[in-house]
C-alpha cells in the first residue's frame, strides 16, 4: 500500500497565518503581547490600568478574546484603547486566523502596542501562536501558589509572569517565594512582576518595562 | 471547534484531506504522527477526536491514527550529554545546571499517510 510523506507540523496552517500577522505588525512598528491566564486572574484589569497610564503617551490597541459577551471590550474601550472583541462561542483558545480577522477591523495607523487578551484558560492557548512578540502569563494570589508546576507548558512558553492581587497576600495562603521558585525551575529566563491592579502597587515597574519593550530596548 | 484535541485533530484531517486529494487516494488507511510528551496533547483524546472526524469523510473513514511519542529530553552543555526532563524542569541531574536546549518532546508533527488508490 502506498505511503506518502507529509512532513509538516500539525499546526502549520495556524503558524503560517501567525507569521503573516507578525510580519504585518512588525513592518508597522507595532509590538504585540499575548496575555494569558486562568479566568479572573486580572488580564482585563491589568489592561485597563496599563492603558490609563499610557494614555496620551502612545496608541494602544487591544484584541479581546472571550467565549461570550462584549463586556471586556467595553471596559477597555472606556479606558481609552481601540478594541475589537472576538467571541469564539465555544473555542477555548484564540487561533491565528481569528486574530487576522480582528486586525482587519482595526485602524493600525500610529499604533505602537497591541495586546491580545486570550481566553481565560491556563491550558490550550499555550499551543497556538498568534504572531505575538511576547507572551505573558498572569497568575493571581487567589489561585494557589502551585500553578506553574500544575500547568508547566503555559509557564514554559511565556517570557513574563505577572503575579496579580498582591494586596490580598495577608488573607490567603500564598507564597510568592514558592511561585517564583516553581516558575523559574520551569523557565529560568522568566521575568517576573508582582502587582496589585487594585492598589497600583508594582504597576510603575510594569509600565517602565513596557516602555522599554515598545522602544526595543529590552 | 471546542476542545484542545478536537482543534488539533481538525488540523490533521484538513492536511490529510488535502494530501489525499493531491494523490488521488481512494481511501486513506493510516496517518502517522510524531507527538512529544511535552506538547500538551493527550494522545487518547486526539485519537478519539480523529476517529470521530474521519468517520464523516468517506475517503478517510476508518483511517487509523498511529502515534510515535517522543520523550521530553534536553541537552546539557556542561556534561555534553542529554538528560530526561521531568515535569518541565530542564535541570541536569548531574551538574544541576539548567538547560535551554530542548532536544525532543515538543513535537506536533505529521509524518506520513498510507492510502489505497
Amino acid at each position: 500500500m502506498p505511503k506518502i510523506t507529509i512532513a509538516q507540523n500539525i499546526l502549520a496552517a495556524n503558524d503560517i497565518i501567525a507569521q503573516d500577522i507578525h510580519q504585518l505588525l512588525t513592518i508597522r512598528g507595532i509590538r504585540t503581547i499575548n496575555m494569558m491566564s486562568s479566568p479572573g486572574a486580572g488580564k482585563t484589569t491589568l489592561l485597563e490600568r496599563t492603558i490609563e497610564r499610557l494614555r496620551g503617551q502612545l496608541e494602544v490597541g487591544v484584541i479581546e478574546g472571550d467565549i461570550e459577551t462584549g463586556n471586556d471590550a467595553e471596559r477597555i474601550e472606556a479606558a481609552g484603547a481601540e478594541t475589537v472583541q472576538i467571541n469564539t462561542q465555544g473555542a477555548c483558545h484564540l487561533e491565528a486566523h481569528m486574530v487576522q480577522d480582528a486586525l482587519k477591523e482595526m485602524n493600525l495607523t500610529g499604533m505602537r502596542l497591541l495586546f491580545i487578551e486570550n481566553i481565560g484558560n491556563l491550558v490550550c492557548p499555550a499551543a497556538w501562536d498568534l504572531g505575538e512578540d511576547i507572551r505573558i502569563v498572569i497568575a493571581s494570589t487567589t489561585e494557589g501558589d502551585d500553578k506553574p508546576a500544575k500547568y508547566p507548558q503555559m509557564f514554559a512558553i511565556s517570557q513574563i509572569m505577572v503575579v496579580n492581587k498582591i494586596d490580598l497576600l495577608p488573607y490567603v495562603d500564598y507564597s510568592l517565594e514558592k511561585v517564583r521558585r516553581q516558575a523559574l525551575a520551569i523557565n529560568p529566563n522568566l521575568r517576573i512582576f508582582e502587582v496589585s491592579c487594585r492598589t497600583g502597587d508594582g504597576l510603575d515597574a510594569w509600565c517602565e518595562w513596557l516602555s522599554a519593550f515598545i522602544n526595543g530596548t529590552t | 471547534m471546542v476542545m484542545h484535541e478536537l482543534a488539533i485533530a481538525q488540523s490533521i484531517v484538513e492536511a490529510v484531506e488535502a494530501k489525499a486529494s493531491e494523490c488521488k487516494a481512494a481511501h486513506v488507511k493510516a496517518v502517522r504522527l510524531k507527538i512529544g510528551d511535552a506538547s500538551g496533547v493527550v494522545t487518547d483524546s486526539l485519537t478519539f477526536c480523529f476517529e470521530m472526524l474521519v468517520s464523516l469523510d468517506p475517503t478517510l473513514a476508518g483511517a487509523q491514527l498511529l502515534i510515535d511519542t517522543m520523550p521530553h529530553r534536553a541537552y546539557c552543555r556542561h556534561c555534553a550529554r542529554e538528560f530526561s526532563v521531568t515535569n518541565f524542569v530542564a535541570q541536569c541531574p548531574t551538574c544541576k545546571e539548567w538547560s535551554n536546549e530542548i532536544v525532543s518532546g515538543t513535537e506536533l508533527q505529521m509524518l506520513e499517510m498510507e492510502f489505497e488508490t
